[in-house]
Formats: C-alpha cells, structure tokens, sequence
C-alpha cells in the first residue's frame, strides 16, 4: 500500500486558501486523522489526494510517484463522504457490486468481492435490503464496503461517523478503525471530533486554515501541544500569561497580577512574554495544602467518569478543572479551594503574535 | 409559571406508534433533557410540546393550561433547532428583536432587548453582522438569543448543538447551561449525546422506542441506572453474564460465566439468578487475584489510558489506567482484574439477551 506525501500543496477559492501550503507524509498501511475545525481545509485535502479537485500548487506523491497527471479512477484511492451516498434503489448487493459491475469484472471475481465485502461489514444477512430499510451504522457499513470492493490502496473518509448517534459513533470506532488496519490499506480520516481522533488514530494531523500545524502520535498531540490553539483544541486548557521569571528545572512564570506558576523548562528567555497551557484534566484542586492561586468553586457538572469544576479566581478570572467523578461530594460551591499542576504538565509557549484570543479562536 | 405535564401522551404516525404513553412533569425552572437515540421519539415528543404536532392522545399542559388547540404562537415558548433557521436578510440584532417586532414593541424598547440578550450570549459586537458572515457557533448563539427575547419562560431546544464541531459543542454548552440558569427559565432539550445531556441538566429522561425507560439526575443514572439499556447508553460500561451464588444480607457473590466470583453491594437480586453485572472501566483493577484476562489494545486517552482486554469466557473488559501507567501494559500480557463492588450494578439478565437489551439502534 502505498505511502502518500503532500507537497507544499496549495488550493485558493477566492480568497480563501483551502489548501496554503500543505505538506503532509502517511506511512504505508497508517490510519491518519487530519484533524480541524471546519472550514480547515479537511475536505479539500481529500479531494486533491484522490483526483477530484485539482491544485493549484504543489504535488501529491504515492510512493514517491506524482499523481498530478493520474485520472481520480485510475489511484486507486476512493474517498467515502460524510453522507454515504448510496443509491436508493439499488440493494446493498448491488451497491456494493456498482464498482465491479462499472469495471466489468468477471462474474466471478465479482461473487467473490461480494462474498467478502459482507463478511467484512458484518452484512451477510442482509444482502438484498434497500438502504432506507438500514439503520444508520449498516448504510454507513454499506457505504464503506461499496467503497473497498473496488479494491483500493488508499482509503480517504469524510467524517465518516458524522451522521451517527453520538453513543453509537463511539462503539463504531474500534470497528472501524481494525477494518481498515486488518486490510492493510493506507487510511486519512477527517474529523473535528478530537476524541474521535485521539482514539482511532495511529497519528494525528492538526490542520488551521490550511495548514498542518502539528503531526504526533495521540499521545504527542495531547501531551506536547506546539501551540495554545492545539493544547486547546484537544482536550481543553487552562492558559496563563505571564512573564519568564527564572529558569531552572521548572520555569517559573510571574502574571501581572503577581500570581506565579512552574511549568516545563522552556526556549524562551528570562523576561520574555509567554502563555502557559495546562489541561483541564491535569489542573488538580484540592481545599487545604499549596496551590498557584485560591478561589471559590463557581459551578461543579456531574459528567459520568468525570467532574467538571470552574474555580472563578480574583483578578484572574475563570479557571476549570476535570477531576475523577468519586471526589463528587468532598467539594461543593462556594468552597473555597487551592489550584496548581505539576510542572511537568505545563507548556510554556511563546506570546501569539496576534493574541491569545485569536490563537484559540476553534470557529 | 411554566410547568410542563405531559398526560398520556400518544403519537402514531399511520401504523408506526412514534410515542407510546409518555406521562412526564417537568417543574419550575427546571432543565430537563430528553436523551435516547435515533427514532426514540424524543423529536416528535418536544414538537408536540410546542405545538407544531397534535399528540393522537393526551393532553399538554403548561403552566396548568390544556393547551390543547393552541398553536405555537399562543403557547409563550421560545424554540431553537437544530438546523440553524436565521434570516438570512436580517442583521443579528434584527433577527434576536423579530419576535418583540412582530408584537409590535416600540424601537427603542427593542433594542434594549436586543443588547440584552447579546450580551448575554456574548456577540454585543457582532450586532450588525449578517448569519452569513457568523461562523456556526455563533450562529446558533444568536438563534438562541432569539429565542430568549421572545420574553418566553419556557425554552424548547431541538438538538441545538448537533450541527456543530465537537470542539464548539462543547464550549456552548456550558454557556448554555449557564445561560438558561441566570433567567431562571423551564428548559426542554433533545438530545442523542450522552455526554451533552450530562452537562446541562437537572434530570434526564432516557426515551427508547416512543416510550420513557427512565428519568434521573446526570449522577443516579450514571452511577445506578434502573436499566442495563441507561447504563450502556449514558456512558461506556463492562455487562458480565454470571449468576448468585451466594447472599449475605444486601451482598452477593456472583459467579461469572469463567467461574470467577465477584462481591456486589446493594444487589436484590435471589439466589440462583441469571444476572448480568454492568461495571465502568474506571472502577476495574488489575490486581494479584480475580478475572483473568488477555489484553486485545491499550487506547491513549490524554489524562488516562483505557486497556481492553478479554476474559478466558471470552467477555470483553475494558478498565483504565493513569498515562503515566501505560507503559506497564501491552497487547498479550496476562493480568487479573478486579471489580469495585461498590460501583457495581446488577441487573436480571434480560430475557432477549444483553446484546439485544442494549442495541444502540
């Protein structure tokens, strides 16, 4: 299966840059989520990978070979939307079979791809269902194994769970994910669910307006976020502004107010203007003992596995922190509590340019 | 002030009964959310609410009134959908007034409201926008806005959050709840997200196949639901088929189907039973003894890492551990598991089997 490379890849309609500048390497047999708020550029990436929408810039490689010539049909890279698009008439057979039939496999080969293809979807008691008598995970199901029987290399999915119930959306990930992985095929997955994408993905590629900002295993995104906009775009943050103070093992960052705060060692200098990010899940609160700042719990939500709290700190502002769901009952509103994180889980980023606001704009 | 009591209430749609005898009371203020998946229901039930349906049978009342015959204009409600429905033509402020203009407020008085109520959903400087030039956040903040200025006690909201990214959904809906709380409004809104359900409400009410399977505030129905369907819905959970084998007074001790045994607290169910224990991943442990099991994956989760493992009965179970512990678990390794007992849920095992009691669709 082949390895796809993006390179500088442009595309502007208007004046919008859907594409400013894209580059982008999948490995061979990966599971990549591209990963954005709308309007990022997602769609457009898919549609230059597989030939339906033409660059303006740039060059799309699988395996080191330019695509820019090839005919959508002839890359072997089928792309699945977020609205399946399933012919209505036609049975799930038949719409599995649309591809073979187009390309006039012979009988054979084509009672096989069927054979298969619903043994993989889990559909073989439903061959001659129309879509509408489906529920909405088999059309999905359908859509998907209409979109393998042609025997693609690379599989390219447009929010495929988009349309799903949020709780069935969740039980289909695994499955979704082991399918592609158990066929060997080289896979990007759209999606502006962050969960979605921390779950299924073997790594993540985080696209703003246009661009990829940031590429890493779940676990690199999550914990070692290159900017404030990723560091809150996945999974929420806390973020405070301040100034380098000293350097040492921690860095210590004094705000104007006079509150002070460690985080990880950082580049940046001493006296130099910086934002400091943690995550909601790893901001602790706790009534006695030692904290970063001290201030009342505004508002507790019971959320199942965890609690969400929002701490309105003087002069400050709010702060939220996510702890575990057995702690319910030991705070309450009005408490007045102490909040700090361990330095290790704090990232120091250099001040936006533009503004703290607008870095963490997710619209 | 506006009760809402639902009596009764049937809806048919030619031979398909969409609801089924919903008796439900939503009280004074509070915000209740109607949860359950696609074709539960749940939309048909706040449609009739409003009065955009007439229910086959039974009786709507809000603020002890039958509302029967009275068409949404009448009913004193503010509404938003899913499908944000702005005009296009209208600026932001102009949308958020339509209501108070078509009862013919006096301008000035307008656009006092109108300030009001942006600023409350924080777009006071995107008054003179168009929708078009608003992305979908901020969008449906204003649908909301105008639905507030109608001056309306009770809100109905239709899946208001579902057109959104996962990312804004999120922001908004603290907003929201925090929103409806400060007018002290009767909130009613329709979900198929366990998760946004969660965050805004006083109660869920749990609808499945046109009838109601139960109601109960965010933590009751996540930490002791009624049914096994609510505790595989509102949140993910471990079902293990076993049977009582013992009692001791509000405990059992149950074997499971690979003749491991567990305690539960608080189980009424007798001896001898056929059960199925619903257990969350958080309160599953390795430890030196109890459920022997293979670990299939590891999934990195940010604060923690869930391990899916499976039993020598070939049960799926699923239990989390700090990130920082990750590193010691890997695919093939061999552990033992042990269940919180006080966390436990034991429900009789459903006559249908417990992958049907808890389909998803």
């Amino acid at each position: 299966m082949p390895r796809i490379s993006l390179q500088g890849v442009v595309k502007h309609y208007g004046g919008i840059k859907a594409a400013d500048g894209l580059d982008l390497e999948v490995n061979n047999g990966e599971y990549l989520c591209l990963l954005g708020p709308t309007g990022a550029g997602k769609t457009t990436a898919l549609r230059i990978i597989c030939g339906l929408t033409r660059m303006d810039k740039g060059d799309v490689l699988f395996d080191g070979k330019s695509m820019v010539n090839l005919e959508p049909e002839d890359r072997k890279a089928v792309m699945l939307s977020q609205t399946y698009a399933l012919f209505p008439q036609l049975t799930v057979a038949e719409n599995i079979l649309f591809g073979p039939n187009i390309r006039e496999m012979p009988q054979e080969v084509k009672d096989r791809t069927l054979a298969d293809m619903l043994d993989l979807v889990r559909l073989t008691h439903r061959p001659d269902a129309l879509p509408r008598e489906l529920s909405g995970g088999m059309q999905q199901r359908t859509a998907l194994a209409r979109a393998l029987a042609t025997g693609v290399d690379v599989l390219l999915l447009d929010e495929p769970l988009r349309a799903l119930d949020a709780r069935l959306r969740i039980s289909l990930r695994h499955e979704l994910r082991s399918l592609a992985k158990s066929l060997g095929i080289t896979t990007i997955h759209v999606t502006h669910d962050q969960d979605e994408a921390l779950v299924m993905a073997d790594r993540i590629a985080v696209i703003r307006e246009g661009r990829i900002v940031q590429v890493g295993t779940p676990a690199q995104i999550f914990d070692d976020p290159v900017s404030p906009f990723v560091a809150n775009f996945v999974g929420q943050s806390n973020f405070f502004v301040g100034v380098v103070e000293e350097k040492r093992e921690a860095t210590l960052v004094r705000g104007e107010k006079g509150h002070v705060v460690l985080a990880r060692p950082c580049e940046q200098g001493l006296g130099e203007k910086v934002v400091v990010g943690v995550k909601v899940g790893n901001t602790e609160v706790h009534k006695g003992g030692e904290g970063f700042f001290e201030g009342r719990v505004e508002r507790i939500l019971f959320e199942g596995r965890n609690i969400f709290l929002d701490v309105d700190v003087p002069e400050l502002g709010r702060l939220s922190s996510k702890i575990p769901s057995w702690r319910l009952g030991r705070l309450a509103v009005g408490d007045l509590v102490k909040l700090n994180w361990s330095a290790d889980k704090a990232n120091v980023f250099a001040m936006p340019t533009h503004g703290l606001e607008r870095e963490l704009k997710v619209e | 002030m506006p009760e809402v009591v639902l009596r009764n209430i049937t809806m048919r749609f030619g031979k398909v009964v969409a609801v089924d005898e919903v008796d439900l009371t939503i009280a004074d203020k509070e915000y209740v959310t109607i949860l359950g998946p696609s074709g539960c229901g749940k939309t048909t039930l706040i449609r009739i609410i409003a009065g955009l349906l007439e229910p086959t049978t039974g009786e709507v009342h809000i603020g002890g009134r039958n509302m029967k015959g009275v068409p949404i204009e009448d009913r004193d409600i503010g509404y938003v959908f899913q499908n944000i429905a702005l005009f296009p033509h209208f600026t932001v402020e102009d949308n958020v007034t339509y209501g108070p203009m078509v009862k013919d407020v006096p301008r000035q008085e307008r656009g006092r409201i109108a300030k009001e109520y942006l600023e409350l959903v924080r777009l006071l400087d995107k008054m003179k926008m168009f929708p078009s030039e608003l992305c979908g956040g901020e969008q449906q903040k204003t649908s909301l806005a105008r639905a507030l200025a109608t001056g309306a006690k009770l809100l109905l909201l239709d899946e208001p959050l579902s057109a959104l990214d996962a990312r804004v959904r999120v922001d908004l809906r603290y907003d929201l709840r925090r929103i409806v709380k400060r007018l002290g409004l009767t909130t009613v809104h329709v979900t198929h997200d366990q998760e946004e359900a969660m965050s805004v409400s006083d109660r869920i009410v749990v609808m499945r196949a046109g009838g109601v399977m139960e109601s109960g505030t965010p933590e009751q129905l996540y930490t002791r639901p009624k049914d096994v369907f609510t505790a595989n819905f509102v949140g993910e959970t471990n079902l293990l088929e076993g049977w009582v084998k013992e009692r001791m007074g509000q405990k059992v001790v149950i074997e499971l189907r690979d003749s491991s045994v567990i305690e539960v607290e608080r189980c009424d169910a007798d001896l001898g039973e056929a059960v199925v224990v619903s257990i969350r991943p958080e309160f599953v442990f390795p430890f030196t003894d109890g459920l022997l099991s293979r670990i299939e994956y590891l999934t990195y989760l940010g604060t923690y890492s869930r391990v899916r493992a499976r039993s020598q009965s070939d049960d799926v179970v699923e239990f989390d551990v700090p990130s920082i512990e990750g590193k010691l678990y890997h695919p093939g390794q061999e552990v033992y598991l042990m269940i919180n007992g006080k966390a436990a849920v034991v429900y009789p095992r459903p006559l249908e089997g417990v992958s049907e009691a808890v389909k998803l669709e």
